[in-house]
């Protein structure tokens, strides 16, 4: 840098006077500490100034003086005026700490709802979780039966049509012609009265063999496609009919659905 | 409470520090005619610049261990001390009376146009003498930047002046300055 010219930039009396920025009166200073010119330079125009403030001088009020001892010798804390950064920069730190109060506030909120929003979001991720497990069991247990009623060649189909009590229903009968097990399809039967249970037959030579009753939480929780009917060895049709609860060993209510084989 | 001894600098300092009674009173006796010139460059009301001029002999007072010899005299730090609470007291007035809550904008534009700076201060006391011989264009400027302490930024936007053009013409303006003072 250039020595003189930066001393006679203005620099100078810019610092003296209190009108250089932060930034320049630390370049100043360290300009001083390196250059004895620029120091002296310094010294020379604040004796000047001083000079030219002595030279204006304007006596203040007569009591001042009194009124400042006075005051000097009083605790800190009655006194008026602290010295202060300039009006504005106060405003400035005011705004900016309100800004941050604000800004803290905001956050602390939106933590909390966050927080919220993060706990609600793992009791549905739980919940969800827990209902895909039971649909992927019951999935398994679907795809099982599928499996068994068409994929093997040896089972046989009855189609058990609805008569008189309920024409609309409809029920099927698969049969394992190897392992003599007989599967339930329910399409369509109407739910039974408590005291009531459905009980499928196997109809050979005309005789009904008994296969089972069906249990009535089939008909609420509707849980499998197809349900397990006991073992015949021999079948040409098939029928449901409605018993009281627990079933007969012949046929005593109605016939509700028939198929031959 | 006048005393007679005298002081170099650095003894009024340390004794400052110490706060010895004699010492401020030698400070008081000595300094406050010129403080007081530099603080009526600011505040125009005689009963206010009194006050201000008390609040900035107690805060020299109180904040002497502030005062870094290797930044300059005593005198200077003492000068920006009553620099800076003249405009404090300046710009809280204008504070308190709304109309006046702008001053820069509303004293550029008259200023500009070649009246005078619409700051009701006598240009017979102090530093302002000197500033009526500076052409009014830099007499603008030192009015805005050093009586009433608006920053080169400030001063370059409300101006509507590159903020380097600010700072060369304040440089120049203060560099005629000392050329009238020595």
């Amino acid at each position: 840098m250039n020595v003189p010219e930066y001393i006679s930039s203005g620099i100078v009396e810019s610092y003296v006077l209190g009108l250089a920025s932060p930034e320049e009166r630390r370049e100043f200073e360290a300009m001083c500490r390196q250059y004895p010119e620029v120091l002296r330079a310094r010294a020379a125009f604040e004796l000047a100034f001083e000079k030219q403030a002595m030279e204006n001088s304007i006596t203040p009020a007569a009591g001042l003086k009194d009124k400042i001892f006075a005051q000097i010798k009083t605790p800190a804390k009655v006194v008026s005026m602290p010295i202060k950064l300039p009006v504005k920069n106060t405003n400035w730190l005011k705004y900016a700490a309100a800004a941050c109060l604000i800004l803290l506030a905001g956050s602390i909120y939106w933590n909390i709802s966050l927080s919220n929003k993060n706990k609600q979001l793992q009791s549905n991720n739980e919940k969800l979780q827990a209902d895909y497990e039971t649909t992927v069991a019951k999935l398994g247990d679907i795809e099982k039966d599928l499996k068994l009623i068409q994929l093997n060649p040896a089972v046989k189909m009855a189609s058990m049509k609805g008569l008189d009590p309920s024409p609309a229903s409809f029920a099927t009968v698969f049969w394992d012609t190897t392992s003599k097990d007989a599967y339930l399809l329910i399409n369509n039967l109407p739910a039974p009265a408590s005291e009531m249970q459905y009980q499928l037959w196997a109809l050979m030579d005309g005789q009904p063999i008994d296969l089972g009753v069906i249990d009535n939480d089939v008909f609420i929780k509707q849980t499998r496609l197809l349900i397990k009917g006991k073992n015949v060895q021999n079948a040409q049709a098939f029928a449901i009919t409605l018993e009281n609860k627990g079933g007969n060993p012949t046929p005593k209510g109605k016939i509700y659905v028939m198929g031959k084989l | 409470m006048t005393t007679k001894s005298t002081y170099s600098e650095q003894e009024l300092v340390a004794l400052l520090q110490q706060r010895n009674d004699k010492a401020f009173s030698y400070l008081y006796d000595n300094y406050s005619g010129a403080l007081f010139g530099i603080v009526n460059s600011i505040v125009t009301d005689r009963e206010a610049a009194n006050d201000v001029l008390q609040n900035v002999f107690v805060n020299i007072w109180r904040k002497i261990e502030s005062y870094d010899p290797s930044k300059g005299r005593l005198f200077t730090w003492m000068l920006n001390v009553a620099r800076n609470a003249s405009i404090d007291e300046v710009r809280s007035k204008g504070h308190r009376d709304s109309q006046k809550n702008q001053p820069l904008p509303e004293n550029v534009d008259v200023s500009i146009n070649g009246g005078a700076v619409t700051n009701p201060v006598t240009d017979d006391v102090g530093l302002r003498k000197v500033l009526t011989k500076l052409k009014n264009e830099q007499r603008v400027l030192i009015e805005l930047s050093y009586f009433q302490g608006f920053t080169h930024e400030e001063i370059a936007k409300s101006l509507s002046i590159p903020l380097g053009t600010v700072k060369t013409r304040i440089r120049s303006a203060l560099i005629q300055l000392r050329t009238m003072i020595q």
